[in-house]
């Protein structure tokens, strides 16, 4: 994000001419028409603790239950405290319940008959059926009555299957919950309250729908947002980059459910696609792939007729059938099989060519990552050839880095291409689209051959792209 | 040991108990964890003989479940050719350590009398069951008399 910002508050002369009546927020909020803004904050473990435990408390105040109960019903209602609220107020029984916090119907009063006890005075445990002393005893809403050292087995054996906030009543079809309180004063090893307690945040952060876990690998970053939609993210502290909405890697201006698709079918499809490449070869007249799906070598066409050889791919009439053993290829001549399988090669055809550029884009990527380390060496042996000085030539990087920004969202133009139906609006997106791989091939051409300090060109080939990929997001990004 | 002084006492209640459909229970005395016992359905077409099952339980028992296993062959779409059931009861996610074994067995011959087609191990059994019921009565029925153990006698 913050590069992004540098960028627009170098435009932003405003505040130059004194009339800083919005003071300096305005200079801090990137552009209104930027289609990728998205305002999250990276929180801590602490910080998230914190925003935590200030619903909780609020809750707690407003509708007087217990730190603990109110974070349960917090979490089974995804943190909508104004649901629980008013909820809360008109049926806090149902609210209660269906949360799992009381049982669906109250229990019976405690002078009837305890389940396995015979009086309050003596009660038998019914999970080890041992006695168990008044003091000694612990129950849930529901009534249920343990001895705690069943409970601590119990919540042991939970926690080390990695259960927390969803450990229920030990008692046959009840299904009520053991909250925070009950659960950690009985937990014997601080090694399991530890664990209780880290996969209970983790619970609460997945049920939260402002949060998410930065996907980056050993990120402990938490992702705030206002909204949840699916916009792009990076993290501050790793700088992975990902959608919100879906944890997955950013894939504007493709929306969530055609990422999943596209990525599950390349995924299906990559062995096809290699066997393509393996098993056929293109008719040397008119260009049609075939695939060779036996050991002769004798190919024919089955579009043009042409009979040619697998190997040189020369015509067979000029190999003599003394040579070779096997039978002529007997082309099946059925139309409706031939439709069929025409369709499903046009289908292949189709795919290969989005995904080819799918993939061609996402090893530029990579190649271009090498380029960055070209210019680094280039911007020292410019600076100590006395071509100017090391910060002129800082451009080039940002300029990289533009570049990079802009291929990505080229990348993910065509899964999003591929499944867009045939039409006005396809025919858009597909000129959009070319305008910005020209551009984009344009900088990158330029960067790489990039000998002057003099940025005028290329900074201005940089605001023609970043122009044409945010005209391209904000006609097609819907999110 | 929780688990022992448990299994002695469900070993008791249910042996007191004198259920006709589970009967012949055997427990070797040095390792109460494994029991084996006879199950007489009596449903058609299982009700022409008997079944041999084994419960084993973990050493955490109550607090982790059972599992149960087939020691005759049993042609059944909720049984696989292991002896393998999927008994709901049982399984980790619902089991409560309040749940006693006379609960789980009643259970298991609820699932005997009445397959449930819809959660099979066999689905090929499963499909027979709800498309072909005389096609799968028949099947059974020779599998069962070929198969399974005699019904006690009383």
């Amino acid at each position: 994000m913050s590069d992004e910002e540098m960028e627009y508050s170098d435009t932003d002369y405003d505040d130059y001419y004194g009339n800083d009546y919005e003071g300096d927020m305005d200079h801090m909020i990137p552009m209104k028409n930027d289609p990728e803004y998205f305002d999250v904050a990276c929180l801590t473990d602490t910080e998230v603790e914190r925003l935590l435990n200030e619903s909780v408390e609020q809750l707690s105040n407003s509708i007087q239950v217990t730190p603990s109960l109110a974070k349960l019903l917090l979490h089974m209602y995804n943190w909508n405290q104004v649901e629980i609220v008013a909820g809360y107020r008109q049926d806090c029984h149902r609210i209660l319940a269906s949360a799992h916090i009381k049982p669906p119907t109250p229990p019976q009063s405690t002078t009837a008959k305890d389940p396995g006890g015979e009086n309050e005075g003596e009660i038998i445990c019914p999970v080890c059926l041992g006695t168990i002393a008044p003091e000694t005893v612990g129950k849930l809403t529901c009534g249920h009555k343990f001895c705690k050292d069943c409970w601590s087995m119990h919540f042991e054996v939970q926690i080390i299957q990695g259960i927390s906030t969803g450990i229920e009543c030990m008692a046959n079809n009840c299904q009520v919950l053991a909250p925070e309180d009950f659960v950690v004063p009985l937990l014997k090893h601080p090694v399991l309250k530890e664990k209780y307690q880290q996969y209970a945040f983790a619970d609460y952060v997945r049920s939260h729908p402002q949060l998410r876990f930065c996907p980056g690998p050993n990120c402990n970053i938490v992702v705030q947002a206002k909204e949840c939609r699916a916009k792009r993210v990076i993290c501050t502290a790793c700088k992975t980059q990902f959608c919100f909405k879906c944890g997955g890697d950013y894939h504007a201006p493709t929306d969530c459910e055609t990422i999943k698709r596209w990525l599950t079918k390349c995924a299906d499809d990559s062995e096809t696609a290699n066997y393509i490449s393996a098993h056929t070869k293109d008719c040397p007249k008119c260009h049609l792939c075939i695939e060779k799906n036996g050991g002769c070598n004798h190919m024919q066409c089955w579009k043009c007729k042409h009979d040619f050889c697998w190997m040189c791919l020369g015509c067979w009439k000029t190999h003599g059938s003394e040579y070779y053993e096997c039978s002529r290829y007997k082309e099946n001549p059925n139309i409706a099989h031939e439709s069929a399988h025409a369709q499903a090669r046009e289908a292949l055809k189709k795919y290969l060519h989005y995904y080819e550029r799918w993939e061609n884009h996402s090893k530029s990527l990579k190649l271009e990552e090498e380029t960055l380390a070209k210019i680094r060496a280039r911007t020292q042996n410019k600076v100590m050839a006395g071509t100017g000085t090391w910060i002129d030539w800082q451009y080039l990087l940002d300029a990289a880095a533009l570049l990079a920004r802009c291929r990505y969202t080229l990348q993910n133009t065509y899964p999003f291409a591929y499944y867009l139906e045939s039409g006005p609006r396809k025919d858009l997106f597909e000129y959009q689209q070319a305008q910005l791989e020209a551009e984009i091939e344009n900088l990158s051409w330029k960067i790489e051959r990039a000998e002057m300090t003099d940025r005028g060109d290329l900074e201005n080939q940089m605001d023609v792209v970043e122009k044409r990929r945010t005209t391209l997001l904000t006609d097609f990004l819907q999110v | 040991m929780a688990a022992t002084r448990r299994l002695q006492k469900e070993l008791a209640d249910i042996r007191k108990s004198g259920i006709k459909s589970f009967r012949d229970i055997q427990v070797d005395e040095s390792n109460i964890l494994t029991w084996q016992g006879l199950i007489v359905p009596e449903n058609p077409p299982y009700n022409k003989g008997a079944f041999r099952i084994e419960v084993n339980f973990p050493a955490e028992y109550p607090f982790k479940p059972p599992k149960i296993n087939f020691k005759t062959k049993i042609y059944h779409p909720n049984v696989d050719e292991k002896g393998q059931v999927c008994l709901p009861i049982i399984s980790a996610e619902n089991w409560k350590p309040a749940t006693k074994t006379d609960q789980v067995i009643e259970a298991l011959i609820n699932l005997v009398n009445e397959p449930e087609p819809e959660h099979p191990l066999r689905a090929d059994l499963a499909e027979d069951y709800s498309k072909d019921r005389k096609k799968f009565m028949k099947n059974a029925e020779e599998f069962t008399k070929k198969n399974s153990e005699k019904r006690p006698a009383d």
